[in-house]
């Protein structure tokens, strides 16, 4: 089973810890994406699973076996890295087959190989060019093409597409998961960007100052945020939070801040909860646009509607904070100009304590 | 081929006529480019203008005086007034054998040099790089650098006291194993190994500056990303680090092949001695007895002269050579 294994992961500069303890089994071909924001430990996490960092504490083993000590050559995984790292005196050809030669396979095993790759990634044409004559996404195919040929257990990216511009990352994603469903190789992806982590992954690593936060399908993590950070940090725009107490409300608990009230779901650790000050997350796609007429909807303050096309994101003030609705244009734009607040489903809601910013037990949504 | 009857005679010339206003306004509107640039950058410019003046000043206004080269050069009648010879004085050269020892011991210094001493400082490079000790590697590297520092007369009393036949160094080893002392300063056939080696010893180290600046420029993830892929350290240094530097190589190189006639005057000057001429008198030292020693300033500017045109020749060449086979050159 070509999987990776992390157990208590531990990195340390000198005195300063900056990986603290990760646990993590990435499965024989899973894509697993390693998301968070900038200094949160992934790519040092990444660059211990690669050798090119040293492990201070911990076990990582790759394919059932202990590999903390052994070279990265001999790990047996191919990286592609942020800025590509390919060789500007080398053509397209002689840097895919780079692994291969430092390797001394036959010529003819590396020609067969350079071939193949090159037809997978549609780089036949460019074989003969040097790196500095290739656009930014054929660079990136580059070194794609360098980590594949070596076919290795274990492909590990380092945000690889972070260089290109929008529209090309939207496309080399859905390369890059159309090649991952191909080669059915085990990757592990770092990525600062939730869209990425999002679109490509099997599972999600959500990541915060060398901890992990969450672990789970990008539908799970979606929902079921676990605390307040991955509630945040997955979703665009981001989750609206909204500081509420809890009340015993008809039948249901509800959260009641500054003269509004919004049903929770009725679970015991919401009922419970009565009397506790909470943090109420809603996210803007689940927040259903309301005019005057529709009772019991939440009155908010709009400040601007900015149309994106099929849908629209009104941003609005709710107690005093910013609040934004994700809403469908098509077939409602009339509506729009109406809206006063919004009703949001209570089993949609998530509810997290304020002083810890977990999500009280129990609340959780099927995908 | 039929002429379209609409473009001839006086339509042809309306097109001339335009074709050229058309030419003179791209050149107005350079030249307006050129002025705004300047009114803007001209802080930058500001900055230039020292190295301008110090240029115009020590290397062009001298150019002048480079005419007595052909001139019967009298210092009581001036540069202006003293009479054209043409090229009686390069004749003269030509047909002193001395001049031509001072070309074959200025080549024979220069090759040697060259091939010798240019690739210690990639070497020494190359070496530095791989030291991963700091604390040695910057101990290492003040060591080399030091004879730069130098002042040459001091440098070469240090070389005449080392190959002192009754106290230098390396007589005194070569005694220990039951040899008799080598008077090496006065043996023209030792005056090239001693005068090469004393060079790259004094020099090395400093110009393997420019090589760790390149490669410093080399991106680790190259290197990364060839560990990974099972790059041994002396595969990352042939594939990696001299492929990466090599530019910096060769634009090094072309200076070096422009510079090739001028070999360390002064070093020759403190170390030569009419015992070892044969061998040691060059184009420079050559200028020097007959220009300033002589009194023969025109014949010392003919021979200058000659040796800037060479060296002119040899770095558009090597210049050339360079941009054809490598995509580097200087300009």
């Amino acid at each position: 089973m070509s999987g990776v294994s992390l157990d208590g992961i531990v990195k340390a500069y000198g005195a300063v810890q900056v990986v603290h303890g990760i646990d993590l089994e990435v499965q024989e071909k899973e894509f697993v994406v390693l998301v968070g924001p900038s200094g949160c430990g992934k790519s040092t996490t990444l660059r211990m699973i690669a050798g090119l960092e040293e492990i201070t504490d911990g076990e990582l083993k790759i394919d059932g076996r202990l590999v903390n000590r052994v070279a990265p050559k001999d790990r047996d995984v191919a990286m592609v890295f942020q800025n590509y790292a390919l060789y500007p005196h080398l053509n397209v050809s002689e840097n895919i087959a780079f692994g291969l030669r430092i390797r001394k396979e036959p010529k003819d095993r590396i020609a067969a190989s350079v071939e193949e790759v090159a037809g997978i990634l549609g780089l036949t044409e460019y074989l003969d060019r040097r790196p500095a004559d290739l656009s930014g996404g054929q660079r990136q195919r580059v070194a794609m093409g360098r980590a594949i040929v070596r076919r290795p257990k274990v492909f590990l990216f380092d945000e690889p597409l972070s260089n290109l511009d929008a529209k090309l990352r939207t496309q080399m994603r859905a390369e890059i998961k159309r090649l991952h469903n191909r080669l059915g190789v085990t990757s592990v992806y770092v990525t600062h960007d939730q869209v990425e982590a999002m679109t490509l992954a099997d599972r999600i690593v959500v990541m915060n100052d060398g901890r992990i936060e969450q672990i789970g399908t990008p539908m799970e993590l979606f929902l079921n945020p676990a605390n307040m950070f991955v509630a945040e940090f997955l979703g665009a725009p981001p989750m609206n939070m909204v500081q509420a107490e809890i009340v015993a409300g008809e039948g249901q608990p509800a959260a009641q801040f500054q003269g509004h009230r919004i049903a929770l779901p009725k679970i015991d650790s919401l009922q419970n909860a009565v009397g506790r000050h909470v943090t109420v997350g809603i996210r803007p796609e689940f927040a259903e646009i309301a005019d005057d007429s529709v009772a019991g909807r939440v009155g908010i303050d709009i400040d601007l509607v900015e149309t994106l096309g099929s849908e629209a994101l009104i941003h609005a003030s709710l107690a005093g904070k910013p609040f934004v609705i994700r809403t469908d244009t098509v077939g409602q734009m009339a509506k729009l100009d109406h809206v006063s607040g919004f009703t949001v489903p209570p089993h949609l809601i998530r509810v997290f304590d304020s002083e810890t910013g977990r999500a009280l037990a129990g609340q959780v949504t099927a995908a | 081929m039929s002429i379209d009857p609409e473009i001839s005679g006086a339509r042809t010339e309306e097109l001339v006529i335009e074709a050229r206003e058309a030419q003179r306004d791209r050149k107005a509107g350079r030249i307006q480019r050129v002025g705004d640039h300047l009114r803007r950058e001209w802080q930058i410019y500001l900055l230039l203008l020292p190295t301008i003046i110090w240029l115009l000043l020590f290397l062009y206004k001298p150019m002048y005086g480079l005419q007595i080269a052909f001139k019967d050069y009298s210092v009581f009648r001036g540069i202006a007034d003293s009479p054209w010879i043409g090229f009686e004085h390069f004749e003269t050269l030509f047909n002193n054998d001395q001049f031509i020892r001072a070309i074959r011991n200025t080549l024979i210094i220069s090759v040697y040099s060259l091939i010798i001493g240019f690739p210690v400082p990639i070497l020494l490079a190359l070496m530095f790089n791989e030291v991963l000790n700091q604390g040695f590697k910057k101990a290492t590297q003040t060591i080399v650098y030091l004879p730069h520092f130098i002042s040459s007369v001091i440098i070469a009393g240090i070389v005449i006291t080392a190959y002192s036949p009754s106290a230098g160094i390396v007589n005194t080893v070569i005694g220990w194993f039951g040899f008799d002392p080598v008077y090496f300063l006065t043996r023209p056939e030792w005056f090239r190994p001693i005068f090469i080696g004393t060079g790259i010893w004094q020099e090395a180290g400093f110009q393997s500056i420019v090589y760790l600046a390149a490669i410093a420029g080399v991106s680790p993830t190259l290197y990364e990303s060839a560990v990974v892929d099972g790059a041994s350290r002396w595969q990352m240094m042939w594939k990696i680090t001299i492929p990466s530097i090599l530019p910096t190589i060769i634009i090094m190189l072309i200076i070096r092949i422009g510079n090739i006639l001028e070999v360390s005057f002064e070093m020759i000057i403190l170390l030569y001695q009419p015992a070892t001429y044969a061998t040691a008198d060059v184009v420079n030292t050559f200028i020097y007895r007959q220009g300033i020693q002589g009194g023969q300033y025109d014949l010392a500017a003919a021979a200058g002269l000659f040796n800037a045109v060479v060296a002119f020749v040899l770095v558009i060449t090597a210049n050339t050579i360079s941009k054809r086979y490598s995509r580097t050159s200087l300009w």
